[in-house]
């Protein structure tokens, strides 16, 4: 058969030598000791370690309910420095309550410059009834050493997509990534100019007032409006976060909102945002954590047993569980003493990412942040998964 | 007691998911330890905000659209992982060289269609266009030939000369032989990246191969992301009776008199008949097997090689459909200067290089974001340890700034605007690759080609370089290299050596 083509010029005992050629290079180098010293491995790892140990080397109390921490290397469990971050992430602290296997997430209130100083400030406020804030407000004191995460989250600017303009609107302890934002702009490590809207009750629960005035006297970047619900007084705002509001202090030019708070506070402001017809890509909002009461939801199926039984595999180890159906899965397991891989608890992250071999679970829509393959191949987010019958789960141990 | 498995193998990479999906599937007891929470290493995917983004994937070669199957395809369908959905590309490639004396050429697949279009460029190649097309399907034949084993080197010589001669010249070499103008072979090796190294660097049969099969059986996506390929294999391995622990990083290989028969995890020994190892044959070395254990020849051989490159990949979720941004195409690439070599020593500094691939998953699977968005997923490619000055405090500025640049290039060079549309960013960097791959450098290519070390020098020495016994490697650094299909195909074959080993009772 004729060819379409002739490459006779090229040797074809080329192909011997090139053997013969490897042969030699490969006798030719060095028996040297492979490195793992990479700078590039190094740098991942300082910027995302698997955990860091801390110190709390200081309790600064706020207010009757809310106190901050400041966090140190704890060298003699390893951890020499502490991981740089993204002004507005957060760390998951993992806490041992009686058995229980918590974790909980809080945002580093701190400024990134301070972290490579070697230091990260955690601000806590108490929830009702809340079974972690309670514990560290009680527990935590000066010298106690803690575990937390690597900083997380996506709460953050990103001069390529979000305006020169942040209106940033707080509720409650939601101002903790906000004043890390406004330290990192005043130390020219973030270049944005930030609007806060930061709701309080009354001004003495107002958290950080002079670490932001004494911000706003060295930038005019940053501006903060108090907006009180339950007091009125001159110089502050009153009432709730509204469209109105943000009108009256937002730019002409495009403007991003970031928001932080508790549930209500999103429910409220999201309806008030909705008359700016704002596009989306300027609304961003900061998880909010467990959903608690999943009954309470509108598509919620009914039909779950009032205690849910789960068997569980983690490895090579299978346990079998109980807990109430209004608890997540991780709720459930946690409290049995089940340390389950989780950061966010807001079915965001994919942390708790696990197969479910059996059973039905309700996930509420607006949590459910698992990936389409996911769906088809039943994983599910323990975290954003309430059990409608017994279940039977394989989950990842925790690292 | 600790428990005892016919196959242990360390990492739930792409090679990893094959290798235990033959090894499961052959009836060996196999477990799988991945350090990561979900399979699939590179091969996966992530959300933000309401788009899921494909993490690495940029086409998958050797699936094919039915009856036409590739490698790929009867990979998952001999491992009962028959449900993944793939979508197929109608073109080939556009590559975009802007300015003066430039070029824009969209090639489509099929390979008429395709000479036909570098014809239409480049008058007068259309013949060493074809010519490649049948060099490469003589490069198939033959490796038919070689693979039946004790290949006799007088049929070599007679029947496979042009084997040879393509197997031990560069990509360059050939196209020259071929009298290919420059222009039309600048053209031709766009998917050069794709084994990361320029047509002066790689062998000509290599390239040849990958052509043909992107051209002939086009280029596949899966609907749901990588993501889908990997719980296919992570299910058809527990059916097939396997299991796989995830957060559950191998720790050490354990070695004793030459031989393997275990790991580490966690501090707890797990022994195996057989390991197989996934991770990079780089971190086998330095941290994996006890030093005393390393054969010489092994050592020597990382030691000639080069760790392959890593890249900086941006994810833009755009609040515009393709469609109203003027994205028609699936593969763009964006290239500074016409020659592959020029283009590889730009991408040896951290200043901006000017090369960029652009891929819009929306013009192969339109549904893949909600109606009236789009995602854009862009590559630039980093040679050595480039990154290796960057400070902690410096990285988010400096991961802007490239991503700022990489986009720009390509709203110049596709005539496109993108930045105020941007609603979802994500940029990763070579850290972000060694955070999740653990790789030297972060590098996803295992170890770099060169022509002493192509895919075909590697094959012919595959078992005489594994010399641990019952210690096998797969993915990035086997014998195919880089690419899922590679990794893919290598996890498959080091997966049947070892079924066969188990068989014989080696
Ligand atoms: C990204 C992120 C950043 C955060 N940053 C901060 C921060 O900087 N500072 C801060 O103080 N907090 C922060 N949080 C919140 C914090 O993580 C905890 O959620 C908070 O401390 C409450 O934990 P807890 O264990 O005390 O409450 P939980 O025990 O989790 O309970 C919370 C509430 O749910 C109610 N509840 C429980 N069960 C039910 C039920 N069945 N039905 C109805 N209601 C129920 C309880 O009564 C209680 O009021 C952040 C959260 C996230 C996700
Ligand atoms: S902990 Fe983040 S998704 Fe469950």
């Amino acid at each position: 058969m004729s060819k379409s083509y002739n490459i006779d010029v090229l040797d074809p005992l080329r192909f011997m030598a090139r053997m013969e050629e490897r042969q030699k290079r490969i006798e030719e180098a060095p028996a040297k000791e492979i490195s793992s010293e990479y700078a590039v491995n190094k740098l991942a790892y300082a910027l995302h370690p698997q955990k860091q140990f801390v110190r709390i080397q200081k309790v600064m109390e706020r207010d009757a309910d809310c106190k901050s921490f400041v966090l140190v290397p704890d060298a003699e469990k390893g951890t020499e420095t502490l991981a740089y971050f993204s002004a507005g992430q957060y760390l998951t602290v993992f806490l041992d309550i009686e058995g229980m296997k918590l974790t909980r997430a809080y945002s580093i209130s701190s400024s990134p410059k301070e972290a490579l100083e070697g230091r990260y400030m955690l601000t806590v406020k108490y929830v009702q009834d809340g079974l972690a804030s309670r514990y560290i407000l009680d527990n935590w004191k000066e010298g106690d050493s803690v575990e937390v995460s690597a900083p997380e989250g996506f709460f953050e600017y990103n001069s390529l997509r979000d305006a020169e303009t942040v209106v940033g609107v707080a509720g409650g302890s939601g101002i903790t990534p906000f004043l890390s934002m406004a330290q990192a702009i005043c130390d020219g490590d973030e270049e944005f100019n930030l609007i806060l809207l930061y709701g309080s009750r009354e001004a003495e629960h107002i958290l950080f007032k002079e670490e932001f005035d004494s911000i706003m006297a060295k930038t005019d970047k940053v501006k903060v409006i108090h907006v009180l619900s339950h007091e009125e007084r001159e110089g502050y705002e009153h009432g709730f976060v509204t469209a109105d509001l943000i009108r009256k202090y937002a730019p002409e030019t495009p403007y991003s909102v970031f928001l932080c708070g508790p549930q209500q506070m999103y429910t409220f402001v999201d309806k008030e945002l909705e008359k700016l017809s704002l596009e989306k890509k300027y609304i961003r909002h900061e998880l909010f954590g467990e959903m608690h009461n999943p009954k309470a939801q509108e598509d919620y199926p009914g039909g779950a047993p009032d205690t849910i039984r789960i068997t569980v595999t983690v490895r090579d180890e299978t346990r079998t569980v109980t807990g109430p159906a209004n608890d997540s899965v991780l709720q459930i397991l946690e409290k049995n003493g089940i340390r389950v891989p989780s950061r966010c608890r807001s079915g965001e992250c994919g942390w708790c990412h696990s197969r479910l071999i059996s059973g039905k679970v309700y996930i509420p829509k607006e949590i459910d942040g698992r990936r389409m393959a996911d769906l088809k191949y039943g994983y599910i987010h323990p975290c954003a998964a309430f059990g409608l019958s017994d279940l039977e789960i394989e989950v990842p141990a925790a690292k | 007691m600790s428990r005892q498995y016919d196959v242990i193998v360390v990492g739930a990479g792409n090679g990893g998911l094959a290798a235990g999906g033959i090894t499961s599937k052959n009836g060996l007891s196999t477990l799988v330890l991945e350090r990561h929470n979900i399979p699939g290493g590179s091969a996966t995917s992530f959300r933000r905000g309401r788009f899921e983004f494909e993490t690495s994937l940029h086409e998958l070669a050797e699936v094919g659209p039915n009856p036409f199957e590739g490698t790929v395809r009867q990979l998952f369908d001999e491992l009962g992982a028959k449900d993944v959905e793939w979508h197929f590309e109608e073109n080939a490639f556009r590559v975009v060289l802007p300015g003066e004396g430039g070029f824009d050429a969209t090639l489509p697949t099929g390979e008429e269609a395709f000479a036909d279009e570098m014809e239409r460029q480049v008058p007068g190649c259309r013949e060493s266009v074809k010519a490649v097309f049948d060099l490469g399907r003589h490069a198939i034949e033959a490796i038919g030939y070689l693979s039946k084993g004790a290949p006799d080197p007088a049929v070599l010589q007679s029947e496979y000369a042009d084997f040879m001669r393509i197997a031990s010249h560069t990509t360059k070499e050939v196209l020259d032989a071929l009298h290919m103008p420059k222009r039309a072979q600048d053209i031709l090796v766009t998917y050069w990246c794709y084994l990361g190294a320029p047509a002066d660097q790689l062998d000509f049969l290599y390239y040849a191969l990958m052509l043909i099969l992107y051209v002939q059986l086009r280029p596949a996506m899966p609907k749901m992301r990588s993501h889908e390929m990997s719980l296919a294999l992570e299910k058809a391995i527990h059916e097939h009776g396997g299991e796989i622990w995830y957060n559950s990083e191998v720790e050490r290989i354990l070695v004793k008199d030459g031989k393997a028969y275990g790991v580490v995890v966690d501090g707890k020994e797990i022994y195996a008949e057989h390991i197989i190892c996934n991770s990079h044959m780089g971190n086998a070395l330095s941290r994996l097997l006890p030093a005393e254990e390393i054969p010489e020849k092994m050592l020597k051989l990382a030691n000639a090689r080069d760790i392959a490159l890593s890249f900086v990949t941006v994810y833009l979720g755009m609040n515009r459909s393709a469609e109203e941004l003027g994205i028609h195409d699936y593969s763009n690439f964006v290239i500074p200067c016409a020659d592959s070599r020029e283009q590889y020593n730009r991408c040896c500094s951290i200043e901006d290089s000017g090369y960029a691939i652009m891929n819009c998953l929306n013009t192969v699977i339109p549904e893949s974001s909600p109606e009236g968005t789009c995602t854009l997923f862009f590559t630039t490619m980093y040679y050595g340890d480039v990154w290796k000055d960057v400070k902690p405090e410096e990285y988010k500025k400096l991961k802007i700034k490239i991503a700022g640049e990489i986009i720009e290039n390509c709203e110049k060079a596709l005539g496109i605007t993108l930045k105020p549309y941007i609603e979802e960013i994500v940029i990763a960097a070579p850290p972000t690759f060694a955070r999740y791959l653990m790789t030297p450098r972060g590098t996803p290519y295992g170890y770099q080609f060169d022509m002493w070390d192509s895919m075909m020098m590697r094959t012919m020495n595959v078992e005489a370089e594994e010399p641990i016994k019952h210690l096998r490697f797969c993915g990035a650094c086997g014998e195919r290299g880089d690419g899922y299909s590679s990794a893919y195909i290598s996890g498959m074959n080091t997966g049947l050596r070892t079924v066969r080993d188990a068989k014989e009772g080696k």
